[in-house]
């Protein structure tokens, strides 16, 4: 080795020899087109050598080159531009910032950068700056709207909590569909393993530390990664020092949360009316429906008419909703100087949701460091530390109808029931039965005095040696640690229902994941004629462990003491352990002839614990191919197109996210017994799975057309991309006879297709003197079909022998997947509204014929899906001098889903619940009323009949469009903010989801389905804000 | 020249990456991960260790909601004739107005427990046990639970011994006898006729009669001798085998564990242990069901006896207390001179509190009588059985001063007069005294159908049902008839 690398040296010296005979020096300065300033650390070559420097901290450059020869300068986040340097000595040079064109730079992994000229994949570009100063907790949330193929979720609305991101649709059944998340080089593990709140393994980073983010979206771009690719891999690149006067930026905003609807519940009179309603229908006589409908509200069963009509009704909602509050401090160092640069900055969130009790807190500290030990070594170095403390709702981390869930319960809380006594205390303690109706806990009392708390403790550092062999070979070895520690902690006071029989209770757990990265690249790049050469190679090793604790203890003796040493009665501790490995080689060849034609070979051979022993190494080729059109003389310097770019590419990635998140999790292809199945103290364990040896990772090719362009000197700019993407041997719980012990058995089978269509176009409308108005548009649509189940499966034994599958997904939701349909079916029975003649609800059987009593699955059928036709955003931005109006459309169509909050809230006092008013007012009262409302019926379940809130009744349209942010902000002129010494000031307002155009009937559309559909979800909010950022 | 020097470093590069995955991969520390909080099912059963935390494994099986945590218990109670619902928090409002398909969903948690009982079986023989007497306790259990697992499965899913509708009679349950470790094993049973379910359930319990001790040691939390020559007489009463009930309920009745007398019968049902339980799944602290599907909680909101100012549970479930069928009016029917309810049984049920809406009579035989509430251990089989079914299957035989004999003993243990019945209003008696003894313990509804009767409901409960029809049996679940095509469903689903 040492010999070969001695061999290298010798040999670039020698060809530089003959270079150096002839030289003559040429000196100059770069500078910003933007405002002038010094560019430091911008690459200077002579044009077809090797010969090369860098800007020190003021721009200045001077570099050797013999007379005639071309400079080229080069620097990220700006045009490339080349000088023909003729006789000149010196050589000043403005660089045009290259944002939003065909010149940007394409992060492509492992320290590789393209220009977007000549990259051949599929990717897309999020600046930093366009996502920062958000009110979110994390930079995912942010997506949303922003990158055509990339859908963004927020699972509710609590402050830091989980978010999804879907790359192109969904392509897995059983496995995982997020996609891989690096961050600066390191990989991160992004399961979330909180137990008690909803949290995001992505919240560890300041949005605002963040350069940019790319999303590589096809085999081309993402199949460096290989069997963690085949659902995009998102590249997040942070802020690096830049060279020169140490710049320090203050940053400062404030701002309010909103509900952004509260729903129109019944008050206490019509609650009564209408219940009283329920026990007639059913059989009940009048006098004793009403003795029962005041028993259960605990009222004297003597009160007359008039005391009923003077009974108060009391707003939960307004109880358990609140404005909720973000603040945000910042404060960043940059500088540095040719050898060093830094970049150091601490932050501080608070954010509080609009749901009681639910906030996030947050504090890092970023480093970064790149040093330059010598012309041959340089170090990059970086540190990320965040503390996160974050109190969740009563319930469910992700909701759930857990009946102390504020936002679940508050509206369905019977109106009569006080929320304070008189004195000031809590209505309803659980001895008494808590508060009348079925949701008898207190809510405001619960989120008050319980504790629902994770606090998040993570580190993620990193240190990379380039090692430049010579100027045409880089060795970089790469090591990183993401480390992350979480407690959480669940404290049901004595005083509320959890905690009253087991004298309170006290939850820890201490969840800790060690995720740790190393690997070692090799970079050549080689020019011959009009050729461009560049080889990447690389090998990998990460290792992941992941360690949980948790403990329960009951019993204290009063609630001051909320800790375990307090507790006197051990109920359970729990301790597990997981973990995979991973062994990696990969490589990428890249070519480029003239600068018109490129081609690119990527292929990855990866193993990993987590396949089946007969299936441990997968291979993930793909290749690609780009033609710049514009380029050729047919087009080159024409008045309309500046830029026109064909590509193609075609290539499989590997999806390795086997194996529930809640259960065997890294182990899918073994025999497994579990542990737990204990009995009168003792041990047992029970099979939990049975072992296949052939197990391996979900296939994904894809093939990928696209288009980028740029018309009329670039004012219209944009891509459209059309792709298939075929994810084969998806991993199918291969669903047994229960008679066999087991419920099923995984094994690589099933098909599915994601075709579809990205546009994105960027323009500049109206560039008037100081007024400028530009536009972005970007819509995605994705036609989304299961292709192929397992052989042999047997159809349902319906008319239309549906193939459905029936399986607990990787996130823990029940799910049907029927063969020729979309993945996240929604299967159910016709709802055909209400018998005018006697207020019964009606269901359509297979025939179309009208049934009372629809039968599974003779009736049911499909009904839409989950997944959304299209989506996408729509994002404005006006400027006038320093001011700036800037305004986001957010749009997802076509997503159907079960409203499950709803769901209760019609079942019209059915049970004892309130309602909703508006299906108060349009429920079937008397013969002849044509209405979509039955009537009111106890239990809702009417004689030989099902449930009249079965099958497509509560089936909504989950479409929306909202105003996802609108900004105006202020560039304070420099002769303002020079006052206070500041060279940039900036102020503005903000606010978030001000407006929402939905037909959804209950708070928001956009939430997640962990399994309980939207209920005890706690909705997004409006939030308003305003912020100040200074840099000195 | 130095493009291939640079290219033949880069090759070296990947070779020794290449080479050093490939090396790592045949070592067999790298890429091969073991798990640490699961075992390895392969190795889980070759020790006597494994053998008995198996059959602790199938125990817990047991304590699920879908057994007798709950269903066995309360779910048969609201498909019979003995409950009302309340509708406190909807719970088994469908099931109790028996509406199609609101029933018994027992059918996986039930073969899965048999899997690990035959799992058990195919290895305890394999093994070197030190103490003999330990192998023969994990053994004898195992056929002991196997055959409760069939026969609760056999009157759940198929029609009893002798009294199928034949026209709907689609067999008995499917019988898998050796356990599955690997894919290999995986069989595909159709459903053989009820009588080879029974002829297997006897073996079974035969098996484990011979293997277990006379000692009893074990009672009542695990299975043992008694209690499995319990079970047989009830197995044999289902099977209109009365000869061999009346032999099997002696055997049980002269072991160790004996009839409550009046004295001590209303305190047994408030310790943790029920004394004459012969069979009882026992939870401890950290199997606590909880507030929503308790036994506790469906049965009553009190917390403790006689204190309605505290509210616990739901109570969804209760007492009949109007209409022909009315369990409260059964139970009170005979009074003293005084007009007092002479029934001591009457004590288990009061009036529960007014937290969750109006308060209605509730049993109180689960009352958290672990020291926690909603935590009671749960009696499979109590001595009381024995004496009814030996009663019951002596009226058949023609005994029917034997069968007076052990009716009068349940009678006059509960503080009601000796009786002197004859024909067919003993018969009418025995059965009576059955439902009052076993109310709310889950028996009523498979005597009406293993005897063939219907169920007379209000219309409130939903109108009752016909003995033919098809709700009587429970559906199989429709993930069993799309694996497995050899399955017929029940009639009528």
């Amino acid at each position: 080795m040492r010999k070969l690398l001695f061999g290298s040296w010798l040999l670039s010296l020698l060809f530089c020899l003959p270079v150096l005979a002839q030289d003559a020096v040429v000196s100059g300065r770069v500078t910003s087109s933007d405002d002038g300033s010094a560019l430091p650390g911008v690459s200077v070559q002579v044009k077809g050598t090797t010969r090369g420097t860098t800007s020190d901290a003021n721009g200045n450059f001077s570099i050797s080159t013999a007379p005639g020869r071309t400079l080229v300068f080069s620097f990220i986040g700006y045009t490339t531009q080349e000088v023909a340097v003729g006789n000149r000595k010196t050589v000043s040079v403005q660089l045009v910032s290259s944002a939003n064109a065909l010149n940007e730079v394409v992060v492509t992994g492992y320290g590789g950068t393209v220009n977007r000229r000549e990259f051949t994949g599929a990717s897309s570009k999020v600046s930093g700056a366009t996502i920062s100063n958000l009110p979110v907790g994390s930079f995912d949330k942010a997506l949303a709207g922003r990158a055509a193929g990339v859908q963004v979720t927020s699972a509710n609305g609590v402050p830091g909590g989980a978010i999804q991101i879907r790359i192109r649709g969904v392509g897995s059944i059983l496995a995982g569909s997020d996609p891989l998340y690096v961050v600066d080089g390191v990989q991160i593990n992004s399961t979330n393993n909180s137990s008690f709140t909803s949290n995001n393994p992505l919240s560890f980073l300041n949005p605002n530390d963040i350069e940019s983010i790319e999303i590589l979206k096809d085999a081309a771009a993402a199949s460096i990664y290989g069997s963690q690719a085949a659902n995009g891999v998102v590249l997040v690149t942070t802020k690096r020092g830049k060279a020169g006067k140490t710049q320090i930026t203050f940053n400062y905003f404030k701002g309010i949360a909103d509900p952004i609807k509260k729903l129109d519940v019944l008050n206490t009179q019509e609650w009564i009316q209408l219940r009283t309603e329920n026990l007639v229908n059913a059989g009940t006589s009048a006098e004793a429906a009403r003795a029962n409908v005041l028993g259960t509200l605990r009222l004297p069963t003597t009160l007359t008419d008039a005391e009923i009509a003077a009974l108060p009704t009391y707003d939960w909602q307004d109880a358990v909703f609140r404005q909720g509050k973000t603040d945000n401090y910042e404060l960043g160092l940059n500088g540095g100087n040719e050898k060093t640069r830094f970049f150091v900055s601490g932050s501080y969130y608070t954010q509080s949701a609009n749901v009681i009790n639910v906030n996030f807190k947050r504090g890092t500290l970023n480093t970064t460091l790149t040093h330059q030990i010598n012309n041959k070594l340089s170090i990059d170095q970086t540190l990320k530390l965040s503390t996160i403390t974050s109190n969740g709702q009563f319930g469910g981390p992700n909701g759930g109808s857990f009946l102390g869930a504020g936002a679940f319960s508050s509206p369905l809380i019977l109106p009569s029931a006080a929320i304070y006594n008189a004195d000031g205390s809590y209505n309803g303690t659980p001895a008494l039965g808590g508060i009348p109706g079925i949701l008898n806990q207190n809510v405001v009392q619960v989120s008050e005095l319980n504790t629902i708390r994770s606090n998040t403790n993570q580190f993620v550092g990193s240190l990379a040696l380039n090692y430049k062999v010579t100027n045409n070979l880089t060795i970089r070895p790469f090591v990183s640690l993401d480390y992350r520690a979480i407690r959480g902690k669940n404290f049901s006071d004595p005083r509320t229902a959890d905690g009253v029989n087991v004298r309170g209770r006290i939850q820890d757990q201490f969840n800790e994941n060690k995720n740790f990265l190393t690997n070692i690249t090799a970079n050549y790049t080689q020019t011959v004629g009009k050729s461009d050469f560049g080889v990447l190679l690389g090998a990998e090793y990460r290792s992941d462990v992941n360690e949980n604790l948790g403990t329960n203890i009951t019993n204290v003796p009063t609630p001051d003491f909320k800790y375990a040493s307090a507790a006197a009665l051990p109920v359970s501790i729990g301790g597990t352990w997981t973990g995979y490995r991973k062994g990696s080689v990969f490589g990428n060849i890249k070519y480029n002839f003239n600068r018109k034609y490129d081609l690119s070979l990527i292929g990855r051979l990866d193993g990993s614990s987590r396949f089946g022993a007969n299936n441990r190494f997968g291979f993930f080729p793909s290749v690609s191919g780009a033609w710049l059109v514009s380029e050729e003389n047919f087009l080159k310097g024409g008045r309309y197109v500046s830029d026109l770019k064909l590509r193609a590419s075609f290539g499989t990635t590997g999806n390795d996210q086997l194996g529930s998140l809640f259960n065997a999790a890294n182990f899918p292809g073994l025999a497994l017994v579990n542990p737990g199945f204990d009995y009168n103290g003792a041990a047992g364990f029970a099979p939990a799975q049975l072992a296949n040896p052939d197990l391996k990772w979900e296939t994904n090719q894809t093939i990928n057309l696209g288009l980028d362009f740029g018309f009329l000197n670039n004012r219209i700019t944009g891509s459209v991309d059309v792709f298939e993407r075929t994810s084969k041997d998806l991993l199918l719980p291969f669903n047994l006879p229960f008679t066999s012990g087991y419920s099923a058995i995984s094994r690589n089978a099933g098909e599915v297709k994601n075709r579809g269509l990205e546009i994105e176009i960027n323009t500049v409308n109206v560039r008037a003197g100081q007024f400028q108005w530009k536009s972005s548009f970007n819509f995605t649509t994705i036609k989304n079909k299961l292709t192929a189940l397992y052989p042999g499966i047997v159809p349902l034994n319906n008319p239309d022998s549906t193939v459905l599958l029936t399986y607990t997904d990787f996130y823990g939701v029940g799910r049907n997947a029927i063969l020729g349909q979309p993945l996240q079916t929604q299967f159910t029975t016709d709802y055909a509204g209400v018998n005018p003649a006697t207020g019964r609800a009606m269901f359509y059987d297979y025939a179309g014929n009208i049934t009372y009593r629809p039968l599974t699955p003779r009736d049911q059928k499909y009904f839409g899906t989950e997944l959304p036709k299209f989506y996408g955003g729509f994002n404005n931005t006006f400027v006038y001098g320093g001011l700036t109006l800037d305004f986001l459309f957010q749009f997802d169509y076509g997503r159907r889903s079960f409203n499950s909050q709803t769901s209760f809230l019609i079942e019209n006092a059915g049970r004892n619940f309130n309602a909703l008013q508006s299906s108060f007012d349009n429920r079937w009262q008397k013969p002849g009323d044509i209405t979509s409302v039955p009537r009111a019926y106890n239990a809702n379940v009417e004689t030989n009949s099902v449930s009249n809130l079965g099958g497509t009744r509560t089936l909504e349209d989950a479409s929306y469009m909202r105003l996802k942010q609108i900004t105006l902000s202020y560039d304070v002129p420099a002769a303002i903010s020079g006052r206070i010494k500041a060279s940039k000031a900036r102020v503005y307002i903000q606010a978030a989801n001000l407006l929402t155009f939905t037909n959804w009937s209950s708070y928001d559309p956009e939430f997640l389905n962990f399994g309980s559909g939207n209920s005890g979800v706690v909705p997004n909010s409006k939030t308003y804000q305003a912020g100040i950022n200074l840099t000195f | 020249m130095r493009t291939f020097k640079s290219i033949l470093l880069s090759t070296s590069l990947l070779t020794v990456g290449l080479l050093t995955v490939t090396a790592c991969s045949n070592s067999s520390d790298f890429l091969e991960v073991q798990p640490r909080s699961q075992g390895d099912s392969q190795v889980a059963l070759s020790t006597a260790e494994g053998i008995d935390a198996a059959v602790n494994g199938i125990y817990d099986r047991l304590q699920s909601t879908a057994l007798y945590g709950r269903d066995m218990l309360a779910l048969s109670e609201a498909l019979g004739d003995n409950a009302q619902f309340t509708n406190k928090s909807g719970r088994l409002a469908n099931e109790n107005r028996n509406i199609a398909g609101a029933t018994f969903s027992n059918w996986a948690t039930s073969y899965f427990a048999i899997n690990q009982a035959n799992l058990v079986l195919d290895n305890v023989s394999k093994i070197t046990f030190a103490d003999t007497s330990q192998r023969n306790r994990l053994q004898g259990q195992a056929y002991f639970l196997r055959a409760l697992l069939y026969h609760d499965l056999s009157r759940i899913y198929a029609y009893d011994p002798g009294v199928a509708v034949a026209a709907q009679d689609r067999g008995g349950v499917p019988l898998l006898l050796t356990g599955v470790a690997d894919q290999s094993k995986i069989e595909l049973p159709a459903r053989p006729a009820v009588a080879d379910v029974y002829k297997q359930i006897y073996s079974d319990l035969q098996n484990a009669i011979n293997v277990l001790s006379r000692t009893n040691t074990s009672a009542p939390a695990y299975g043992n001798r008694q209690a499995a020559q319990a079970l047989f007489s009830r197995v044999a009463l289902y099977n209109k085998d009365y000869a061999t009930a009346v032999k099997y309920a002696n055997d049980a009745i002269n072991g160790t564990i004996k009839l409550s007398a009046n004295a001590s019968y209303i305190g047994g049902w408030r310790a943790p242990q029920n004394p004459e339980s012969l069979f009882e799944i026992q939870y401890i602290v950290a199997e606590n069901i909880g507030v929503n599907t308790s036994l506790q909680t469906t049965y009553t909101t009190l917390v403790r006896t006689g204190d309605r100012t505290a509210t616990g549970g739901f109570g969804d479930l209760v007492p009949t207390t109007v209409g022909a069928t009315s369990f409260i009016s059964d139970l009170e029917a005979e009074k003293g001179a005084t007009g007092t309810v002479l029934d001591i049984r009457r004590q288990l049920y009061e009036l529960g509190t007014t937290g969750r809406g109006t308060a209605f009579i509730e049993c109180t035989k689960f009352l958290g009588k672990n020291g926690t509430i909603n935590l009671d251990n749960v009696p499979v089989i109590r001595v009381s059985e024995l004496y009814l079914n030996r009663a019951e299957a002596n009226y058949y035989l023609g005994n029917t001063a034997d069968a007076l004999a052990d009716l009068n003993v349940i009678r006059q243990r509960c503080g009601l007069p000796a009786s002197t019945l004859t024909g067919a209003p003993l018969l009418a008696e025995i059965m009576r005294q059955a439902r009052l003894e076993f109310g709310f313990e889950g028996h009523r509804w498979f005597d009406l159908k293993r005897t063939g009767q219907p169920v007379v409901k209000a219309t409130a409960q939903g109108g009752g049902l016909a003995y033919t029809d098809n709700r009587i049996l429970a559906p199989i679940p429709v993930n069993e008839l799309s694996t497995n095509k050899n399955i017929k469903q029940n009639f009528g689903y």
